[in-house]
């Protein structure tokens, strides 16, 4: 699809704004998003176009179940809210050790299989980026194994700060000398969810870890990393 | 209850993304009624749209830092994030989805296709939008608003109206078309 033109981008835009296009048009759509300030912009406009047309449709309260069930999900935020005790479980801190000792391996990207620690009562990913720099956890990343839609719940340690004009970029590394596949673009806040887009979430388990990159404000423009891993770290079920 | 203003959920929204929970419930309870009825409609099932409200608005708690005031009104941005939470809820991959339920949908679409009556509310509502509306073809109206209320892609519009896919591509192209000449014309003046 020819992302360039812009009578083509404008359209496609209002197409995917309108909800015309078919999944899988609309998921490369929607990779193509996160790299280009330029589609998101008009994306925006056709979102202020055409979303006041929503505004005729009756209010419908929903069940109550429904908050119930995100206040869960939400509640407890300066911890991992979905998964209590968990950043206090015994399997989290022993896979973390494992981590910090396979973080003196990782220069040479060599493909280690970090010692599984004892099973816990449900099994997650778990992956601590260490800051390549200072040597020290920046960046912690769970989700669920298997489960077909994948979150990554992602926690900024420490107060991290954006340079103007750049944006984070968060790769999954699948290991085996193939290259880095964008994830998407991670803000600096302490908690945030990171959906993984469809095409990418059954390999996302086996992949051997996630990095960070700085790159320009929208993301990579090429969809490879602009520059080295800030900050990087394997996988491990816990 | 009187509808919040945008200075209101704007200020909800800020106060969101400093992790304030109360401000949240609040803005759960201002806006929760009409998304959900957007959910409903895409969805056409309530177990399915509340599940779309639930992923929204644990979505909207994580994203409200990134909501930004100057580019969308705050109603148009939570919106936006339900009803593309909707539409990738009907365009999942085919193995989670049966046919069966895909058949249901439109089976429930035929039932409740938007007719004049969603035009006459969009007025009150949405007056600029609803005399753009009005200049297009019946039948580019027509495929315009299936596929904003029911999230039909293409290949359903032609299902539905029952016309080859290049026309229906081409009614909805003509339509966007004229609807952003309309819209950004009454804007400049």
């Amino acid at each position: 699809m020819n992302y360039e033109h812009p009578t083509i981008r404008d359209r496609l835009a209002a197409e995917y704004v309108l909800g015309t296009m078919p999944g899988r048009a609309r998921r490369r759509f929607e990779a193509q998003l996160k790299l280009s300030p330029v589609l998101r912009g008009l994306v925006s406009e056709w979102e202020a176009r055409l979303t006041p047309m929503a505004s005729s449709l009756e209010a419908l309260p929903p069940p109550r179940r429904v908050w119930h069930a995100i206040e869960q999900r939400i509640r407890g935020n300066k911890g991992a809210s979905r998964h209590p005790g968990f950043w206090n479980s015994l399997a989290f801190w022993r896979a973390a050790a494992g981590v910090a000792t396979a973080a003196l391996l990782i220069l040479g990207i060599v493909m280690t299989n970090v010692a599984e620690p004892p099973t816990a009562p449900k099994p997650m990913m778990v992956v601590v980026m260490d800051d390549m720099q200072t040597r020290s956890p920046a960046i912690t990343a769970s989700w669920e194994p298997g489960s077909h839609s994948k979150l990554i719940h992602l926690r900024v340690i420490g107060h991290a700060e954006m340079a103007p004009d750049t944006a984070w970029e968060l790769w999954m590394l699948p290991g085996k000398n193939r290259p880095p596949v964008s994830l998407g673009l991670i803000t600096t806040h302490e908690l945030q969810t990171l959906e993984v887009p469809a095409q990418i979430a059954p390999k996302l388990d086996n992949a051997w870890g996630l990095g960070m990159t700085v790159e320009p404000a929208g993301g990579s423009p090429s969809g490879a990393p602009t520059n080295p891993m800030l900050y990087l770290g394997p996988c491990v079920k816990t | 209850m009187s509808a919040p203003t945008n200075a209101e959920l704007t200020d909800m929204l800020a106060r969101c993304a400093l992790a304030d929970q109360r401000a949240f419930a609040a803005l759960y309870e201002a806006t929760s009624a009409k998304l959900f009825a957007v959910a409903v409609r895409i969805t056409r099932r309530r177990d399915w749209a509340e599940e779309v409200l639930q992923e929204s608005f644990v979505r909207i708690w994580h994203h409200a830092g990134s909501y930004d005031g100057v580019k969308s009104a705050p109603m148009t941005w939570m919106t936006a994030i339900v009803r593309n939470r909707a539409l990738d809820w009907l365009r999942r991959p085919t193995e989670v989805q049966s046919s069966e339920e895909m058949d249901a949908h439109m089976a429930n679409v035929a039932d409740e296709a938007p007719g004049p009556e969603q035009l006459a509310a969009l007025s009150a509502q949405a007056g600029r939008l609803h005399s753009c509306m009005e200049q297009l073809s019946d039948d580019q109206k027509q495929s315009i608003m299936l596929a904003f209320f029911h999230g039909l892609s293409h290949g359903e519009l032609s299902e539905q109206m029952g016309k080859p896919l290049g026309t229906v591509k081409t009614w909805v192209r003509r339509g966007l078309d004229r609807l952003k000449q309309c819209l950004d014309g009454l804007q400049e003046t």
